[in-house]
């Protein structure tokens, strides 16, 4: 209940731990039934930045979905700050593929949304969207509307609105998925310096094995149908990460044992 | 393409400008060959008036059509605010509710593809000969693009925006008055600009049929006392009526919707 508690302040919150034990997701029943995820136990410490990282369909998405609890559990639970998760939580910042701002609000208006829905003080919003802005690189981006945001630029803003209110956690789903690789590495450089700062737990899903090395502290690398996590691998590289991650003479180790994951799997063939 | 425009704004107006002109220029050469051959030919004013005739007629009888264009207006705003009210809130129980979609839908399918002005002489049984008729079959006429472009509008939202908004903690009402209705309105727009176009056409054989005002009924009834020329102007207080009513719907739309003045 303390995640749902109606109107909720702005005041700085450190990142949530996530523990789930035996989290399965099945859909349908009987002869029809899909068994696409789990089970699979997952045990996130406060302000930790971990990866999922895994074949097409093999859950991730679902598991971020079931963590938050906006998508319902067939079976398992999931304690977030040690309390049973009964409700979609609220004190979290969710990033998409795409961008997902509304088009009819120019981008400051986009990220204040969390502000009139939660009703939180407008001014102290307003400077925080405003500082957020500016550690995002969006100065001067503002009053624009989304059609006039380059595809980075738009899902820096919507970095921000999700971080806007404080959240104790943040949930990305593949955020950089549909850049061009140039952006993605300036925008992960400038996650990574958020995150730094700010030290929300972060649930990070995604498709690139450098993406998941570059940011994460831990890298979980799942399986397909149904979906299990295979390896864990702690990621001991210094930060801030470099733009070029050959640097660390580490990074081709930890990126050939996800490769050598990945082939035994049969996700790779060659 | 904006490399060597120094202000965008002004360049725009004088485009505009330019089309107007040339639509004006067009119009006058069609009005003085109209003019030429009727005079030429000497074509009776009861068969068909020159634009002279019937231009001075406008003039002379400004009062009298001005009294019935606001007749139609009336009925026609009427009709046409009536068919938004209930179209939209429906077109959002068809898709909210899927029991409602699967019995309600056809038969809405069915009233639409239904040639709309059928029904007037029923109306006048129950009704009786006055503006409800007009305003009812108005509001049939516009009732159906609404109801089908606000509905295909709340189904066009991304539904990947309602884990955000309910990762917000945001209210079903919150929900749909800050994201679901907004992101729909250019939908509903499209509709609205359809729903006019019909609703003008409609409420002028409307008043043919089962008025005692309005342009409709001061065209019929000049049409029986061969009263031509009052016919075209009536014409084209009915064009200026449909025009202003147009033009109010793309102001309506580029003052609620400035983030649709994209360019091309």
């Amino acid at each position: 209940m303390a995640h749902n508690s109606a109107p909720t302040t702005a005041s700085p919150t450190i990142g949530a731990s996530i523990v789930a034990k035996g989290l399965t997701k099945v859909y349908g029943r009987g002869s029809d039934a899909f068994h696409a995820l789990g089970p699979i136990d997952l045990d996130i410490k406060p302000g930790e930045f971990v990866s999922l990282i895994g074949p097409s369909g093999c859950g991730k998405s679902t598991t971020m979905l079931m963590v938050s609890g906006l998508e319902p559990i067939t079976d398992g639970v999931v304690e977030v700050d040690g309390k049973p998760l009964t409700r979609p939580i609220s004190e979290i910042g969710i990033v998409f593929q795409d961008h997902l701002l509304l088009d009819f609000r120019t981008a400051i208006s986009n990220v204040m949304l969390q502000q009139e829905i939660r009703r939180l003080p407008r001014a102290e919003m307003k400077e925080r969207a405003q500082a957020l802005f500016a550690q995002l690189g969006l100065q001067g981006a503002e009053e624009k509307y989304p059609w006039q945001l380059s595809g980075g630029m738009r899902q820096r803003v919507s970095i921000a609105r999700a971080l806007v209110h404080d959240p104790s956690m943040l949930i990305m789903d593949e955020p950089f998925g549909a850049l061009d690789a140039i952006s993605r590495t300036q925008i992960r450089h400038d996650l990574e310096m958020l995150w730094l700062e700010k030290r929300k737990t972060v649930l990070f899903i995604t498709h690139s094995i450098e993406e998941a090395v570059g940011l994460s502290d831990r890298v979980l690398v799942m399986s397909k149908s149904p979906g299990r996590i295979v390896e864990e691998i702690a990621i001991d590289l210094p930060r801030p990460r470099p733009a070029h991650l050959g640097e660390y003479p580490e990074f081709s180790v930890y990126a050939k044992r996800i490769y050598t994951i990945f082939e035994k799997l049969g996700i790779y063939k060659f | 393409m904006k490399l060597q425009s120094p202000s965008p704004g002004r360049e725009l107006a004088l485009a505009w400008l330019r089309s107007a002109l040339l639509t004006v220029l067009a119009v006058c050469i069609v009005m003085g060959v109209w003019q030429g051959l009727a005079a030429w030919f000497q074509v009776p004013v009861w068969l068909f008036p020159k634009p002279s005739d019937f231009m001075l007629r406008f003039f002379s009888d400004f009062p009298l059509l001005l009294h019935h264009a606001l007749a139609t207006s009336r009925t026609l705003l009427l009709g046409f605010v009536l068919g938004v009210a209930i179209a939209v809130p429906l077109a959002l129980a068809i898709v909210s509710i899927g029991a409602l979609e699967r019995g309600l839908f056809p038969v809405i399918v069915f009233l639409n593809i239904m040639p709309k002005t059928v029904i007037g002489p029923i109306l006048i049984v129950w009704f009786g000969i006055g503006p409800l008729v007009s305003v009812v079959i108005v509001f049939l006429m516009c009732f159906f693009p609404v109801l089908v472009d606000a509905m295909s509008g709340f189904r066009a939202v991304d539904p990947r925006l309602y884990y955000i908004t309910r990762s917000m903690g945001a209210s079903p009402s919150q929900t749909f008055w800050r994201v679901r209705l907004p992101a729909s309105m250019t939908h509903i727009f499209a509709g609205m600009k359809i729903g006019v176009v019909k609703a003008a056409e409609g409420v002028i054989i409307a008043e043919f049929i089962a008025s005692s005002s309005g342009l409709g009924y001061l065209i019929m009834r000049a049409s029986g006392s061969m009263d031509m020329t009052l016919m075209f102007s009536g014409l084209i207080m009915a064009a200026l009526v449909a025009l202003v009513f147009n033009t109010a719907m793309s102001v309506g739309e580029a003052v609620l919707m400035p983030w649709t003045r994209r360019p091309e």
